[in-house]
């Protein structure tokens, strides 16, 4: 039996528009913590659309125990979580070293006093359910510029003696030229647009090979260790690419270059 | 027609005495739609035994999930019903629980969901 066997049938259509994909280079790694299964995979492929890859936890543990070892660009949360609360989750990101993780909660608790609660203990921003898609979306990267970890992604970064040009894929270190191939321009890019973050493998490899690939950690090692060699990132430029044991890397830039004893190509 | 989800012929019954509601979703959703219906009626089900065993906490937190869930998947009528529900079993009102229950499963009976 189909409606058009019933009394007066009521049709409604629900249009949705289509969020824009998000730009090359600006792809999110978002966590979402959510125990409603229905509503994770509503959000995840929204998020999807949208051009960002979402990891989806339904316990907030299950998180924090991600968050030693994984690095997000945002975290969307849930507050009725069937272990701890999302604000418990809260409460512990921003005392971890994880604190400056951008954290929007998406929660169906709407009482003026929840959301002053969850603002106060160190949320970026607070959704109330049901909450629509464009507008989601558009908040999730707000926080996540705001935040600085994911910025405006302009063409051409300078940093230092280096300069990228995002659209020529081309890198110049003291206005020389350096040569790398794509995925090392990626992972280059990466590093440089995130300078004192740690991030983790799973981040990097996704970030730079996509969400589907695999990839060893070897090879990635490989590939760290070139650019390093290549864009000179090392203490006596004033920078150290720094592996962190089991989790991943961070590039940083030194408060002051250790001198260095003149080679004889520079002189 | 395709991708028509429906009533079952266990609701035929129901139909010449309520108008059947047609909504239609993005093609791109047909999946997630589809396994979000199977939980809820799942979940109607549960609320029912939790219903005869006095057991507000479980209708509370589905009643929570459905106001959460049912408008981002293009229902925001199973929106409203979840707040009633998560409304009626924190002040343990059986017998709203009982025509709420009643009024979702009615809903549900008549919805029929197109994808394009």
């Amino acid at each position: 039996m189909t409606s058009a066997t019933l009394k007066d049938p009521e049709v409604k259509t629900v249009t949705t528009l289509q969020p824009t994909a998000a730009a090359p280079g600006s792809t999110l790694r978002v966590a979402v913590v959510e125990d409603d299964l229905s509503q994770a995979e509503l959000l995840s492929h929204w998020l999807e659309l949208a051009g960002h890859h979402c990891h989806h936890y339904d316990r907030g543990e299950g998180l924090l125990r991600a968050l030693d070892q994984e690095s997000f660009d945002v975290l969307v949360l849930d507050w009725n979580l069937p272990d701890i609360s999302g604000v418990d989750v809260l409460k512990r990101i921003r005392a971890s070293q994880q604190a400056s993780l951008p954290i929007l909660f998406v929660t169906a608790r709407n009482r003026e006093d929840d959301v002053v609660m969850a603002l106060r203990q160190g949320a970026d921003d607070y959704m109330v359910k049901p909450v629509r898609r464009l507008e989601l979306i558009a908040r999730l990267e707000a926080i996540a510029r705001r935040g600085k970890h994911q910025n405006e992604q302009p063409e051409v970064l300078e940093l230092d003696v280096y300069r990228v040009d995002c659209q020529t894929r081309t890198v110049t270190r003291e206005q020389r030229p350096v040569e790398l191939t794509a995925k090392d321009f990626d992972l280059s890019v990466l590093f440089l647009r995130n300078v004192g973050r740690l991030l983790s493998r799973g981040h990097i490899r996704e970030s730079v090979w996509g969400p589907n690939a695999v990839v060893t950690s070897r090879t990635l090692d490989t590939h760290v260790s070139r650019i390093r060699n290549k864009l000179g990132l090392t203490p006596e430029n004033g920078w150290r690419l720094a592996a962190v044991y089991r989790y991943g890397y961070r590039l940083e830039q030194l408060d002051a270059a250790i001198p260095r004893t003149p080679r004889s190509s520079d002189l | 027609m395709r991708g028509l989800i429906g009533a079952g012929a266990d609701q035929a019954t129901h139909e010449s005495a309520l108008p059947g509601l047609t909504v239609s979703i993005e093609k791109d959703l047909e999946v997630l739609v589809q396994r979000f219906l199977v939980r809820k009626r799942e979940d109607l089900g549960s609320a029912r035994i939790a219903l005869a065993a006095g057991d507000y906490e479980t209708i509370r937190r589905i009643g929570h999930d459905l106001k959460g869930a049912g408008e981002g998947f293009g229902f925001p009528e199973l929106s409203a019903f979840g707040a009633a529900l998560e409304g009626s079993a924190i002040v343990r009102n059986e017998r709203a629980l009982g025509e709420q229950l009643t009024a979702v499963e009615q809903f549900l009976s008549r919805l029929r969901v197109t994808f394009r």
